[in-house]
């Protein structure tokens, strides 16, 4: 266990040091030159020289790199190309409200998820679980642009219950954290469903009904405790998926978080900003990836580390 | 049928979720025309379509950034609502005749937000740092004729330039040469861009990339009994249903750009106000003439024949815009109408059949990736397949376009062929609005905007004897004969002025788009 | 992006599930399915989808790309069922017609995405050791980057236009099927069968074939439906950033972000577009849903 640990850990190193070629090399070969991007668009020519020298963007890619490299290891992330501020703060500033966005439509949608599942699984093939399903498979398939901009019609300008987006007080989080976990609250419905199927044909649960305990303890009780530790581990993985920032909905609902962040950075070709974020999700991921394969193992101690 | 009801519910769930997104038009037009909307308090939001890049007026190339920098800093000469050049840091200014010497007499008692007096020395700092060829800010290049600014005395100050420049006044007038307290340049070096410090009526408090701009009330202006309004906050919306959403839902107090789309809908609703009205941009299809067919006139007056701009107005801008009539747009100074290419498909046909091209040829159209653009695009995709021309729509993202476009060295080497793209000449000199995009050799890229990579040695003459000189009659003169030229040239496909769109509550008063698109908020207050 | 992940969320649904180790013969499987009663209308739907795609073209009251200035942004009428769009065009038409595209994209994008991911999956699984970890690892990786980057980056090279969507859906795909078929490779290789083949000294290349894919295909097929769901979302998400398909292409991804400027003006040039995606996403992932069932041995009656 603790060598399987300590060698996964050992691995991140060089997996990131990878990423980072790969950004980089990627982030380079997208078609663009912000030191003219960044000269302005009535900019000399000599301004422009002016500007990439002032970047290092004159200099060959690989010194590039290693510079970029150098002041990485110094934790040194850069200055954005766009506001001239520090990369740190520029995503630092971005990354709570991505982080309690997530985090709260998570909230909702692991409850309303767990719920619809575990009665669908109950009532297997009765009108429950077709509704259920349904509405979850529904979720999964509305475009989130189209969802989020009607809710703020209905909620924002129709009813004035709730302000159409910013990041203002607590009921800014309410549409987008719906619109987001929409997705989210479907495929947990989906998996708990299969999961605790599964689940309630297992020994220990006839035993228990022959025992005589009532069906909802069963369900509720036992049946949904064990059916719980897959989507337990899946819901942890989500929220590293949806920490990386959701475009359509930071856009729709004007919040100050990563996904913009980052869509903004590739059309000025902000490379620092690019790559920080990328290696934030980098790491992000493969932390998580790390956190669950762990859980599989102390949830099944079938499965043994190789 | 279990499954069938789920299927109707979900149905009627979204059905009451569109209807409920259309209710809303159907049930107040036109009935409250008259209604007056109410504002508690002082605070005024703003909502925008972008974030702003920069505070630093000499740094920045975006008139989103300087709506926001406007309300903070101020410049020696302004541009009124018709872009006419007006004093504001300066009582009065004057040039020689050859345009080489500018003078300037300055405005007294003026401080900066942090108490530095405003004086000759003050702006001799701000021209000099602009006028600084290793100083990498991105406005240099407007400034880089300055050869001196000379101190007179405490409140008159001289520039003299390198060599005439007749456009010169209107180049102080914008706002990139606005003031910054010149302590704090010292102080904060670059990172004025992020604390500017200047003479206008509003106090920088805080800005938040991607959340917002924070402005207060600057108690001691000197502009008698303004800023009547407390306290501004600008928001960066960038969808468009997001920001008209947020002045109907009184979340913001005004917006821009109001999407020509909903424009009609929402006016008159909660008392909300759209001000379309005429701009500086132009809209037009740049023809590379360095390519075939494109090099032969006849097919760039077919094109032009082969448009309606009508049906673009009506398309395309939904009724905010109008047909292009010159090269630049009535609100330039030095405009001068032309005779306009009427829409008329069987000339155009005559045309290309003179020129060679009875069936019609296949071109591809660059042009942005905004909703706006593509629209643009598609509309003009649809117009040139009557006369047998096929286009294909080549939409491109920011980063990509400024490569393809301005990473070519040798105009020989450039793929362009029709370009699809809009331009506001900031300086609101004709000068801004010819020289970059058409001016010849001098301006192909990369060094500049000649997309049409159009080169005539009559134009090139015309326009650079209008820089000779500070005369404004002989300068009209040259432009004049200028614009008549290019018209009849055609190296763009002539489309429309675009109108600048705010939408408003209307109890705000004095705040509006100048014709350039940026915010003028001088005579802002609350009703 | 919401789209993007769940790409990879409805990965781990499916790897946690350990999907589906059936031998079930055909007309079992089907007897199975056939109680699905969701999922067997939504293959039929489906299969209707697939001829009007082929059809739709010649079958539209009204040409797709034909506008009438005189006629813009009508509601829905008896002329026209659907109304018209900004530049005056039948909406009902262009939506028929844009079947055959919106299909094209799910189809081949997911079609490329399980080829290159079946192959990895089975690689790595097969083989497994250092093989396994470098596959693995380049996956993790692959998944890490942004899925909308990765887009726009495919997008900026290659230049836009429905190929290139295509392929940038492709490729984020890649990964998710190679974890999928991986894990499903173990536990065909784990079985017994696999293990005495190998004893008797088969080849590798002929084990693979003749047993290892047999065993995941069924996996794959049922992802295969439902990532479909994924990628027509996908390439609508990339319209809305204006990365999609190329003007007058009626891609119902274009279509409904061209018009969501006209959401409260005009609402039904986003509704029907908007209804043509929810309605065959729907589809695909209720089929899918009922051929997991239907192939889950541990699902009784």
């Amino acid at each position: 266990m603790f060598r399987f640990v300590a060698k996964r850990l050992l691995e991140i190193i060089p997996i990131l040091f990878l990423v980072t070629i790969l950004i980089f090399l990627f982030v380079h070969l997208i078609p663009g030159d912000p030191a003219r991007l960044v000269a302005g668009t009535d900019a000399t020519i000599e301004d422009v020289e002016v500007v990439r020298k002032e970047l290092g963007l004159d200099k060959p890619l690989h010194i590039q790199y290693f510079t970029y490299m150098g002041n990485l290891l110094q934790g040194d992330f850069g200055t954005s190309l766009k506001t001239k501020r520090p990369v740190i703060e520029e995503i630092g500033s971005r990354f709570m409200p991505t982080f309690w966005l997530t985090f709260w439509s998570m909230v909702w949608a692991v409850i309303v998820g767990l719920l619809i599942g575990a009665i669908s699984a109950t009532k297997r093939n009765k009108w429950q679980d077709y509704l259920g399903m349904f509405g979850a498979v529904s979720g999964l398939s509305l475009p989130s642009f189209w969802l989020g901009l009607m809710l703020i019609q209905l909620f924002a300008v129709t009813l004035g219950w709730l302000p159409t987006g910013g990041l203002d007080s607590w009921k800014s989080y309410i549409l987008p954290a719906f619109t987001l976990g929409t997705g989210v609250a479907a495929v947990i419905a989906r998996f708990t469903r299969s999961s605790l199927m599964d689940v309630l044909k297992e020994d220990y649960i006839r035993t228990g009904r022959s025992k005589g305990l009532t069906e909802r303890k069963i369900v509720w009780g036992h049946g949904l405790r064990n059916a719980m530790i897959p989507v337990v581990t899946m819901t942890g993985l989500q929220f590293g998926f949806l920490l990386g920032g959701s475009v359509v909905i930071e856009t729709v609902f004007s919040w100050p978080g990563l996904g913009k962040l980052l869509i903004d950075s590739v059309s000025y070709r902000d490379y620092p900003i690019i790559q920080t974020e990328m290696l934030l999700f980098a790491v992000e991921f493969i932390l998580i990836n790390l956190v669950v394969d762990l859980l599989y193992g102390i949830l099944n101690p079938q499965i043994r580390y190789e | 049928m279990k499954k069938i009801y789920s299927f109707i519910f979900v149905l009627v769930l979204m059905l009451a979720l569109v209807l409920s997104a259309c209710s809303e038009d159907s049930g107040n037009e036109g009935a409250e025309e008259t209604e007056k909307a109410v504002k508690e308090g002082k605070d005024l939001v703003i909502a925008v379509a972008d974030n702003f890049t920069s505070m630093d007026p000499h740094d920045t190339n975006d008139t989103l950034s300087y709506s926001a920098q406007k309300t903070m800093l101020e410049g020696l000469v302004g541009f009124d609502k018709d872009m006419k050049v007006i004093p504001v840091l300066a009582e009065e200014y004057a040039a020689n005749d050859e345009a080489t010497e500018f003078t300037f007499k300055l405005r007294q008692n003026v401080t900066f937000h942090d108490g530095t007096p405003f004086n000759a020395e003050a702006v001799k700092v701000n021209i000099d740092r602009l006028a600084d060829p290793n100083s990498g800010l991105k406005r240099h290049s407007l400034y880089s004729i300055v050869k001196e600014t000379i101190v007179v005395d405490e409140y008159n100050l001289k520039v003299i330039l390198s060599e005439p420049f007749g456009a010169m006044i209107n180049t102080f007038a914008h706002p990139a040469a606005m003031m910054h307290s010149p302590k704090a340049l010292e102080e904060l070096g670059k990172e004025v861009a992020r604390n500017p410090v200047g003479t206008g009526p509003f106090k920088f408090i805080e800005w938040k990339p991607g959340e917002g701009l924070e402005v207060t009330k600057n108690e001691s202006y000197w502009k008698e009994g303004y800023p009547k309004v407390d306290k501004i906050t600008f928001k960066p919306v960038s969808e468009n249903g997001s920001r008209i959403a947020m002045l109907q839902a009184g979340e913001a107090d005004f917006i821009y750009p109001v999407p020509t789309e909903q424009a009609d809908s929402i006016t008159g609703q909660g008392g909300i106000e759209v001000e379309s009205k005429p701009s500086i941009v132009v809209r037009y299809m740049a023809m590379n003439t360095l390519k075939e067919p494109y090099n032969d006139i006849k097919v760039r007056q077919a094109l032009n024949y082969a448009i309606d701009k009508e049906a673009f107005n009506k398309v395309v801008l939904n009724g905010h815009g109008k047909e292009l009539d010159s090269i630049i747009a009535p609100n330039t100074q030095f405009y001068s109408k032309q005779e306009t290419y009427d829409f008329n498909i069987e000339k155009a046909k005559d045309l290309l059949k003179e020129a060679g091209f009875v069936k019609g040829f296949k071109a591809k159209i660059w042009g942005a990736n905004s909703s706006s653009a593509l629209k643009a695009m598609e509309f003009l995709q649809q117009q040139l397949a009557q006369i047998n021309v096929e286009l294909e729509v080549v939409p491109m993202e920011a980063g990509t376009m400024s490569d393809k476009i301005w990473g070519v060295t040798d105009p020989k080497d450039a793929e362009i062929e029709l370009y699809y793209g809009g331009w506001s000449p900031s300086t609101g000199d004709a000068d801004w609005g010819i020289r970059p995009l058409l001016g010849g050799k001098e301006a192909f890229p990369p060094k500049s905007y000649n997309i049409s990579y159009y080169e005539n040695t009559e134009a090139n003459a015309l326009i650079e004897s209008a820089l000779q000189t500070a005369d404004v009659d002989k300068r009209a003169a040259a432009y004049k004969d200028a614009q008549a030229l290019l018209w009849n040239e055609a190296p763009w496909v002539f489309l429309s002025v675009d109108n600048t769109m705010a939408g408003k509550k209307n109890y705000l008063k004095g705040i509006s788009l100048l014709p350039d698109g940026s915010l003028n908020i001088d005579e802002l207050e609350i009703e | 992006m919401k789209e993007l992940h769940l790409n990879k969320r409805e990965e781990y649904m499916n790897l946690s599930l350990e999907i589906i180790k059936v031998k079930s013969p055909i007309s079992e499987f089907w007897r199975k399915f056939k109680k699905q009663k969701l999922a067997l209308f939504s293959f039929f739907f489906i299969l209707f989808l697939i001829v009007l795609s082929i059809i739709g073209p010649y079958i539209v009251p009204y040409g797709t790309t034909e506008p009438d200035y005189k006629n813009i942004l009508s509601g829905p009428s008896v002329k026209h069922w659907a109304g018209t769009d900004a530049y005056g065009r039948d909406i009902f038409s262009r939506i028929i017609a844009g079947t055959q595209i919106s299909l094209f994209v799910g189809l081949v994008s997911v079609l490329l995405g399980a080829v290159g991911g079946t192959i990895l999956g089975i690689i790595s699984g097969y083989y497994g050791k250092w093989v396994d970890r470098v596959i693995m690892r380049i996956c993790d990786v692959l998944l890490a980057f942004p899925g909308i980057l990765l887009a726009i980056g495919i997008i900026a090279i290659l230049g836009p236009g429905l190929g290139n969507v295509v392929i940038a859906v492709a490729i984020f795909s890649i990964p998710i099927f190679a974890r999928i078929v991986r894990s499903s490779t173990l536990s065909v290789k784990s079985t017994l069968y696999v293990e005495a083949t190998k004893s008797v000294g088969a080849k590798h290349k002929r084990i693979i074939w003749k047993h290892i894919f047999p065993g995941t295909v069924s996996s794959i097929i049922v992802y295969f439906t439902m990532r479909i769901g994924t990628a027509i979302l996908t390439a609508a998400s990339l319209s809305f950033l204006g990365l999609g398909a190329q003007p007058p292409s009626p891609e119902w991804g274009a279509m409904l972000s061209g018009g969501r400027d006209y959401l409260n003006t005009a609402p039904h040039v986003t509704f029907f577009p908007g209804m043509a995606i929810f309605v065959t996403v729907l589809a695909f992932n209720l089929l899918g849903d009922g051929l997991r069932d239907a192939l889950d041995p541990k699902i009784e009656e």
